[in-house]
Parts: structure tokens; sequence; C-alpha cells
């Protein structure tokens, strides 16, 4: 048996394949003078007020706008790029093109090349952690609101519910014991499976043999996950010192700030280092001094006390996120901090809510590598070049993603 | 798609003795085409005036030579010919070579409709794998083609996941608990407002009252507590009785409502399971379903006149549908153990070796090879050592070879065997594992020598309805039907279950003409129409009464009749508020001939929008003028702009309604973009490259039957490619047209075609 698994991990090793096989032996330790890059990946679905947001003048700027001067704390490592557009999201109506903001290119027909940044970087940074990846969401998951495509074009499950989060990543599943068994079970059947792809395939011809590899290929793949899952299955969960309150899911601060927290725990415990946090509107936020709920006000219509409402939502959203990078800076992971360790992606599905407008998009990057902070502003050029700029940035040597024309050097 | 190796080598091997041999093709391309393809210019990205050894395996390209050359495509009319008696000669020589390349025919697996119906039939228990098993790709049109299969470890995943799922199910450890939930008025809900928050659609005293046919803004859906809005949802697998007392108001006809699954407080995704059609004076229905754990129903009142939901304080004038009463009950099981649990398990003391070769034949109908079975018997030994229960052990080793290549595959020799031809013709005509008495036809030899009976046999069973919905479905795209708009502020009365009578009607003349022996002739034109109640009234015919589809002879001076008469053809290939000629051209050019056209792959296709200019005529007619397109566009312009005079959901028109979409003003809010609306003059007319003028749909009609034997074959190759599950080329020439001659006598009916495919020798071989 042993000898058997150490046989498959030679033959992948050869094919060039190795990437594969997670090294288990090192998995689920941050090594204290190690510094793993982390992803963390916002995307507002309702948009942002963007002449409060958007800076006048290119480069550096005097005054910051109200919206933006919320992560004052952070301009040094920020760089925020105006003016972009996504061909992934420029066709149907209503909400629905949203789908397609982090793919940079999305076709409801094909599920080629619908696979989204957060989930292309997680696929390079994921295979060291009980999670390759986890995708939140504050709000019900609705068929708008997906926004996590892995390779294969599948929805990635996005968890709207912060218990289920915490429980995920912090409890003891009292199905532990029946999950071992059933993983058990799942490698002797693929043991099984395998051994019977391997005698039928001497019986075909070579057009079926090849069709056979992909089949023994897939299920090798599939050992490999099982693996994984049974590895860490045996072992403990991380403890942390959160306690997760009761908190009311229609108000912004509580739900997104939740959300927020989990987040930063999940890559501070090194439980994943790919985080996507989507915050769609359907929850209908509402806040006691508010009158009309998150989707009514950003639908204002230019009406001056309708968006002074919708900047109050706005506002504590990115009070918030720019309270997750302070917190992330202040936690220490190794010999580095969280937030040294961390690029962060805070995105918007559209232009502007309020007309439905699908390009005109804003992006903000924060890295403490960051050698130019400032902004960008662009005109007609794809989202998908800041994508790629940031999978590169990551060591990949892609030079296309979605409809990308070019790479941002995000850094510089 | 990558090819191994050794075919590039062996291939090789030949190389030499065919460029020998055929020094014939270098000349004629020589002299006749290497001014547009060769190293001044490579029209169409072809170049022939390289070494014959270079290009002579590229079966596709081979393919297009001989077919413009046959067409007399090219050399194009303004260039000087070739010799008719040059060109035959180059003609033979390419057919002789293209008809030893026929298509491998890789090794297929089972479809997810195949998947489904095999378990289906095995255990009888109507299991619904959608959600489970990944939706397959499809190849040409169809998903039964080895090469479009491909293999993934989210696809091996999902099998296992699956397998597991029908392990759980069919052998539980204990029988299920049945139990009864009742549910009035204060247990309805409608679907929730995102705006207000308020409820959808509303109650008026004891019933609940829907309006609207859009599901999303108007369904009924069941909380166990009045007072919550929580989902009752079912609590385990199997199957449930519905009894619902409902009835319509306001309306003097039969209605229909839906039966969905999906989470009816919020306008998500719903899966329609079931329509249940409720006479006029109805007081409810009853009905039985196989739900699983998590379910969640809701209930859609289908025939609605109206999009949307209604408020009590504003109720519509229209009909209504009530509900009052609610009673599931479930999961029922008539006999235990199970009709499943005594097939999987016939007796209680089986031999691990036993159980494995009894559960691999009950599967596949195919016994596992004994070098194979060693693994699967290991799995039984074991768990029977730790001392599991048998039913525990059964469920392991079904779960195995669910997810192995034993049951996944179906390998088929170069020669079928008995078994295989089953297997095939099964998969063909029931899409679903062979029967007893077909396996026993096969096995005396019956089936190889003589299938006619079993054919009829097979005809006759209802198990057929799965051929006639999976082939017409793929062979026509009728899936793809409701799939754009109609855009509900231009066709503010086409209603959903018009829309869905549309996409049925195509399936139902396929229907009508197997049964009743009738022509493949009445797919160009016909006296008679399939319709039922809402499709007549659509088509403005004499009143029928009911949804099932009936014929309905046509008006002398009607149009209809014909699959490009009908509506869901004409709506398919539109877009919400746009006929596109192109995509109504080429539908025809690859569904009615069978040809071979794809999209340039190197050019964005921009279709001319009509909402913007009056010249779409203008704009597609360039595509005739440039060399390189005009090869296809010739052919696809002329069908489809002689369809012109009928509107994106398939209506008469007289002239365009020029829609064009107003800007938003900065201050509104532009959610509804407003329309405004001019007409325009239509014109098309055009000359096909045969010369027929063609101007409107009589005319396209009359163009197309001059074409039947072109047609005829078309149709006969895509019976072919989805009973054989591989792509119909140049090579199988022969094997079509002996088809198509051996039925001339019986008028070319549908039914007399599947005989001959059958009967073909081409049938028994991979």
């Amino acid at each position: 048996m042993r000898r058997q698994t150490m046989k498959r991990r030679t033959f992948l090793t050869a094919a060039g394949v190795s990437l594969l096989l997670p090294r288990l032996e090192s998995l689920g330790q941050v090594n204290e003078s190690a510094s793993p890059r982390r992803l963390l990946t916002i995307v507002n679905h309702l948009s942002f007020y963007q002449p409060e947001l958007i800076p006048e003048e290119d480069g550096s700027w005097d005054d910051a706008p109200a919206l933006l001067n919320e992560f004052s704390d952070h301009f040094g490592q920020l760089k925020i790029f105006s003016g972009l557009n996504n061909p992934a999201v420029q066709n149907g109506f209503g909400h629905t093109p949203c789908v397609g903001i982090l793919s940079g290119y999305f076709n409801k027909l094909h599920r080629k090349n619908r696979l989204s940044i957060d989930q292309a970087i997680a696929d390079m940074i994921g295979d060291e952690t009980r999670f390759k990846s986890l995708v939140f969401q504050a709000g019900e998951n609705l068929n708008f609101s997906q926004i996590s495509w892995d390779k294969y074009g599948l929805p990635v499950h996005q968890i709207d519910s912060p218990r289920k989060i915490f429980n995920l990543l912090f409890q003891v599943n009292e199905d532990d014991r029946m999950q071992q068994q059933v993983l058990a079970e799942d490698r002797s059947i693929l043991d099984a499976v395998l051994s019977q792809a391997r005698s039928m395939e001497k019986r075909l011809n070579a057009t079926d043999r090849a069709k056979m590899d992909e089949y023994l290929t897939s299920v090798r793949e599939v050992e490999q996950i099982v693996n994984r899952r049974a590895h860490w299955a045996n072992r403990s969960k991380p403890d942390v010192n959160y306690e997760l309150d009761d908190f009311n899911r229609k108000s912004v601060d509580e739900y997104v700030g939740t959300l927020l927290d989990l987040a930063v725990l999940a890559l501070e415990t090194d439980s994943t280092r790919a985080v996507t946090v989507q915050i769609p509107f359907w929850e209908g936020f509402k806040e006691p001094e508010l009158s009309g709920n998150y989707h009514d006000l950003s639908h204002h219509g230019q009406k001056p006390e309708k968006i002074k409402s919708l900047l109050m939502l706005e506002h504590a959203i990115l009070k918030r996120i720019s309270g997750s990078l302070k917190t992330m800076k202040e936690r220490q992971v190794g010999n580095s901090s969280l937030f040294d360790q961390t690029t962060t992606l805070l995105t918007a599905s559209m232009g502007s809510a309020n007309s439905h407008n699908f390009d005109d998009l804003p992006a903000l990057v924060f890295d403490s590598r960051m050698k130019n902070a400032g902004h960008r502003r662009e005109k007609d050029v794809p989202m998908s070049n800041l994508y790629l700029g940031l999978l590169q940035l990551f060591g990949a040597e892609n030079e296309h993603f979605g409809e990308s024309t070019g790479a941002f050097e995000v850094l510089s | 798609m990558m090819r191994p190796l050794w075919i590039v080598l062996l291939l090789g091997m030949f190389l030499n003795a065919n460029v020998r041999a055929e020094p014939v093709l270098e000349q004629f391309f020589a002299q006749n085409c290497i001014e547009c393809h060769g190293s001044q210019e490579q029209n169409g990205e072809v170049r022939l005036d390289m070494p014959l050894s270079t290009f002579i395996d590229d079966e596709d390209l081979l393919e297009t030579i001989a077919n413009v050359l046959e067409a007399g495509e090219m050399p194009p009319e303004e260039a000087p010919q070739p010799k008719s008696q040059a060109v035959a000669e180059v003609l033979q020589i390419l057919q002789k070579r293209l008809l030893k390349t026929r298509p491998a025919n890789p090794l297929k697996r089972l479809t997810r409709d195949e998947y489904t119906n095999t378990i289906r039939d095995l255990f009888g228990t109507e299991f619904d794998f959608n959600g489970l098993l990944p939706p397959d790709h499809t190849e040409h049109g169809f998903d039964k083609f080895g090469e479009a299969h491909l293999m993934s470890p989210h696809q091996v995943m999902a099998y296992l996941k699956t397998a597991r799922f029908i392990a759980d199910r069919v052998l539980p450890d204990s029988k299920p608990v049945k139990n009864t939930w009742e549910f009035d008025v204060r247990h309805f809900h409608g679907s929730k407002n995102f705006a207000t928050g308020g409820g959808g659609d509303y109650r008026d005293e004891d019933e609940y009252v829907l309006t609207g046919f859009r599901p999303y803004r108007s369904n009924l859906h069941i909380s166990i507590d009045p007072e919550a809005h929580d989902q009752f949802t079912i609590p385990a697998f199997g199957e449930y009785q519905i009894d619902m007392k409902a009835r319509s108001d306001e309306s003097n006809e039969s209605e229909i409502i839906g039966i969905n699954l999906g989470d009816g407080r919020h306008p998500t995704s719903f899966e329609t399971i079931r329509r249940i059609p409720m006479p006029h004076g109805s007081k409810g229905f009853s009905t039985r379903l196989t739900l699983k754990a998590g379910d969640q129903l809701a209930f859609t009142f289908d025939s609605a006149r109206v999009p949307g939901r209604s408020l009590a304080k504003n109720p519509p004038k229209g009909p209504t549908l009530r509900f009052s009463h609610l009673k599931v009950t479930g999961p029922l099981t008539p006999q235990w153990p199970t009709a499943a649990m005594k097939t999987i398990l016939p007796r209680p003391d089986m031999k691990p070796a036993e159980l494995v070769d009894h559960l691999a034949l009950l599967l596949t109908k195919r016994p596992l090879a004994a070098k194979d079975r060693e693994s699967f018997v290991k799995i039984a030994e074991s768990q029977a050592t730790s001392g599991a229960s048998m039913t525990a052990t059964a469920r392991s080793v079904l779960i195995a070879l669910l997810t192995s290549p034993h049951f996944i595959y179906k390998s088929e020799s170069p020669e079928l065997s008995d078994i295989e031809r089953a297997h095939r013709l099964s998969y063909f005509l029931w899409n679903s594992v062979p029967d007893a008495k077909l396996l026993a036809a096969a096995s005396s030899g019956v089936l190889g020598r003589d299938p006619a009976a079993e054919v009829e046999r097979m005809l006759e069973d209802s198990r057929v309805d799965r051929f006639i919905d999976n082939f017409t479905r793929q062979w026509l795209q009728l899936d793809k039907v409701d799939d754009f708009g109609p855009d509900v502020r231009v066709f503010k009365n086409v209603r959903r279950m018009t829309v869905d009578s549309m996409a049925r009607e195509g399936q139902e003349l396929f229907r009508h003409l197997l049964e009743n022996e009738l022509s493949m002739e009445h797919f160009i034109d016909s006296d008679f129409v399939m319709a039922n109640d809402r499709l007549a009234r659509f088509y403005g015919l004499p009143k029928i009464e009911g949804g099932d589809f009936v014929p309905v002879k046509l008006p002398a001076r009607s149009e209809r009749g014909g699959l490009v008469a009908q509506a869901g053809f004409l709506k398919l290939t539109s877009t919400d508020f746009a006929t596109s000629p192109i995509h109504r051209g080429s539908w025809i050019l690859k569904n009615l001939y069978n040809e071979r056209i794809e999209p340039p792959a190197d050019v964005l296709i921009n279709e001319p929008d009509i909402r913007g200019t009056t010249t779409i005529r203008e704009a597609i007619l360039k595509h005739q003028q440039l060399e390189s397109c005009s090869r296809c566009h010739s052919k696809i312009d002329p069908l489809g702009f002689a369809l012109e005079y009928y509107d994106p959901v398939g209506r008469k028109r007289k002239e365009y309604r020029h829609i064009e979409e107003l800007p938003a003003k900065l201050e509104g809010t532009t959610f509804q973009k407003k329309l405004k609306f001019t007409t325009v003059p239509i014109d098309a007319s055009m000359t096909l490259p045969n010369g027929m003028e063609v101007h409107d749909l009589p005319t396209l009609k009359a163009a197309l039957l001059a074409d039947k034997e072109k047609i005829f074959k078309g149709i006969i190759g895509k019976l072919v490619s989805y009973a054989h599950g591989r792509d119909v080329t140049r090579a199988d020439r022969l094997h079509i047209d002996a088809i198509f001659s051996s039925i001339a006598q019986e008028d070319f009916s549908l039914r007399a075609a599947i005989h001959a495919i059958v009967a073909h020798p081409e049938f028994g071989r991979k």
C-alpha cells in the first residue's frame, strides 16, 4: 500500500504535475521566518458614490474626497485605479451582469474562462492550508451575487452565515468521526476504481486509452483531495480568543464588520491564504437613522437627500474595511505583520448603481510593498489588466487573464 | 484536441506512399488554387502551395476542399474554371482518401441524461441528479460524442458523491418514517418585495391569491410556523403525496399550475419540476413527487395573463389562482423491503465475490472481467471482516461500481458484440440500459441479423419518449427557445405558457411523424401543424381544448407548416427584441442540411443592430462582398432574410419596428430605460447560390423542397450522429446514401429511416 503511494508520487513528479501534491508534512504551520503571501478581495455590489471616492488629480492628492479619506491611515500603501471597464459585465439587465466582476470575461453559456481572479490566485497559494480559499458574503446567495468561480467554471460556495464560518474555522465538527469513516471508504473506493481502470485500459485501443488516461489522472487528483481532507480532519482547529455575538443582519456595521473580523481571523490563523468578501445588497441594510434601504438609496436619482443617506452607509462600510486593515497591521504572524503579508483588493460590481452603469469601475489595492501610492486614472482599459498585474505579483507567469490587453505594474 | 504521438508516427509511415500516388492533387492545386491560397494570399487561412505531405492528413481541410469543389463554390465565379473532368478526378481521389478516415469514435461515457434514466430503470426510483452531476458538453450539437466527454477531478468527485447519494437511498438501514403535514392560508406566503420588504401577491380571507406568471415575482411557498417566514423543507429523500385545494377565478378555461423547487422567498433560480393542468371548475389536484432532503416547494400560476404579481390594494382584473389547503405526506414506502433492495440483495448470505458479480451484471448487463473484480471483492471482504451489515457492505460495493469505468463508460469493440449492439440500440431509442427482452434478442443473434421486430417493440414502448425529447431538444435546440426575452416592454402579450408550447412544437411534430409513419418532408412543409390550445390561439387557428398537442389542418392561405415556420425556431434564433437573419440562416444549414459551419474564429461578430440603423441589409450584404466571408454567407443570408417577415417571437409582421432605448436623464434612475418605436420597411428578397430567388416564407420553403434530397440526407446524418455518438463526415457518404435509397419506397418515412439506420451494417461497428 505504502509503496504504491510512493510510486504514484514519483509518476506525477515525472509528469511535471508535482504541484498537485500538497506537501502534507509542512501543512498547517507558519514557519517563523516565512512570510507567505495572502490575498483579501472585497467587492461591494452596489458600488460607491464615485464623486466622493475618486480624487480629481492623477498621482498624489491634496485633499482626499470624503469617502477615500476613510483610508487616511493607509494612504502610503494604497493605489486607487479609476475608469476601468470590464467586458464581463457589459450585457444583460438588472444586476445579473455582476457575476463576472472578478472574472474579466464571462459567458453564461460557456464555462470556459469564467475563472475569477481570487480563485486564480488561490490556486497558486492555497495548497498548504486547511482551506484553499474562503468566500463570504453579507446576505443570501442569489443568482447574481455569485462572483467567485473556480477553474472549471463552477461557482465556489459563498457562505453567508458568520456562525457557519466560525464553526468551519474553529469549532470541532460533531460529524468528524462520520467524516473520517466516509473519507476512509472513499479512499478504498478510489483504489478499487483505479485498479479496474488500469486493468480495463489494457484492453482498449489507443484512442480509447487516451480517454481512460483522462479518467485515471482525474481519479488520482481526487485521491489527493481526499487525502488532504483526511489530513485536516485529523488535525485540531486553531484556538482563537473571539466571541461570535449575535448581531443585527440589517446593520452594515455589524454584518459586514463580523464578516471582515472572520476574514482577518482566517488569514491570521493561516486557515487559508485567500479570502473573498462579497457585499451584496439583498438583506436591505437598514440603519436606525435612515429611511429606505441600501438598494433603494443606491437608485438615488441625483437627489441630494438620498445621496446623503447613501453616503452614510458607504462611509460605514469603508470605515469597517479601513479598521480591518488597521487590525491586520497590528497582528504579527511569523516575523511580519498580517498586513505586510496581504495584498488587499477592493472593487465594485458597477460604476454606478444609480444608472446600472457597468463601466467606469473603481479598484483600490493595498499592499505594504507599494512603491508609488496614489491615483491612476484610466479610460476604457479592461479591469483584467489589473487582475493580470495582481496574478503576476503573486508570481504567475500568465500573459493573459480574461480580456486583458496588458498587465498593470501594481506596485510601481 | 491533442492526438497521441503514436498516431502521428503511424501516419508518417504511410505518408510517402500517398504522396507518390497523388501528384494529381498537387498539380490541380497549383493550377487552380494557389493564386488565392498560396504564398501571396492565404484567403480563409488556407494555403495549398505547400508540399502535399504537409496537409494530406488534415481531414477537415480535405473535406472542405472536397465540399467546395463539388458545390462549384471554388474556384470563385470570376476566376478561370478547371475542366469538369479534372474536378471529378480530384474529387474521386479526395473521396477515396476521406473514406479511409472515418472518425475514430472514441470511448464514450454516460451522459447525465443516460445516467439518470439508467438508474431510474434499474432501481425504479425517480432520481433527479441535477445539481449533483455536472451538465455535459456538446460537440456539433450533441452531448453523445465521446470526443466531447471530458473527464476532470470535478467530474469524478461528482460521480463519487452521486453514487453515495444513490446507495444511501436505495439501501437504507431502516424503513423511512412517514409523516403528514397540513397547511392552510396562515402558512402560505408570497415572494418578498425587495424594494419595500412587503409580501408579494396577497391573502384574501382563507385563500392565497396568485396573479402573475413570472415565478420570481409571483409564487406561493409554505412555512411551518404561521408567524415565521422560514420555508418548509422536505426532511428526507423519498416519494411524497401532494394534495392541494385550489381554484381559478375569473377564468373560463383550463389553467396550469407549476410545482417548483427552490427558495420562493427570494428571486433566485427556480426549477420547475412538474406542470399540472387544472381543468375549468377543478377543485384542486393531487400528485406524487420524488423529493430529496432540503427541497423546498413553491407553486406558480404558469398560465397567468400578466407577468408580475399584484397586491391586495390593487387586485388584478383578469384570472387569478386561489390556494386554500395543502397536505404533504411521505416519504411513502409501499412495500418493505423495497423492490430495489430485493434486486440489489436477492439473498442475505451472498459471498463477497458473488455480490460483486451480481451487482456488476445488474448495473451494466455485462459481466465484470475476472481481473477487474479483485479490487471490488476486496472492499466487500474488508467490510465483512470489520463486522459491517450486509446492507452496508452492499452499499460500499455499489458506490465503488457506480464510480468505476465499468459503469461510467460504454466501451465498444471494433465490431460490436451482440451485447454492445443492444447497448447502442437501447441508448439510441430509450436513452437507457437495455431490458431483458432486448438482451435476449441480442444474445440469440436475432438483433444482429434482423433488428426490425425489436426496433418496432422499442418504438412502441413509452421509453421512446426519452429519445424524442432528447434528440429533438438537441437537434432543434429547443431548450434555447426561452433563452432570450421576449422583452416584456416590447412583446406585452407573449405569455409564459405560450413560449413553453412553442418549445414543444418541434418535438411534437417529430413524435407525430414517427408514430404515424409520415414522410420527413413534413419537416420542410406540411398542410398541418401540431398545436395545443395556446399555440392554436397564437397562430390564429380554430380553437382547441387542452394542453395536449394534436394535428391541426391549416387554412389554404396559411404560411405555417414545417420546422422553419414554427414560432419556436423563429424565436430561438432571435434576441430579446430583434431578429437575426444570420442566426436563422445558419440554423437551417446546420440542422436541416447538416452542414458544418462555424463562426469565423478570428472575427469578432458584431451582429448588425436594427435598433440603430435602417441599413441592416447593406450591413449584412457586406459579408458577401468579402471573399473570406462570402463562401458561407452567400448561402446563409438568403435563407435568413426570407424569414424577415416574422418577428422575434414568430409572429407575422409587415415592417420592422425600430426600437430605440432613450438615453437616461441624469436626474432619473434608469433601471427601466424608456423605449421609442418607429417603423422601417422590410426587404427580404435575395438569390440563393443555385440561382433560386427567395423573398418570403413560401418561396423559402419552395427552395428547401427543391433541395429535399440533401435535407433528408442531412436529417438522416443527424440521427446517425446521435445513434453512433460521433460526427458524420464525407466518409459516411455511402452509408447515408444507402439509408436514403432504402427508404425511398416508403416515402422517406421517419420511422423507416430509424429502421434503416439500425439495420445498416455500420450500426454494428464502433
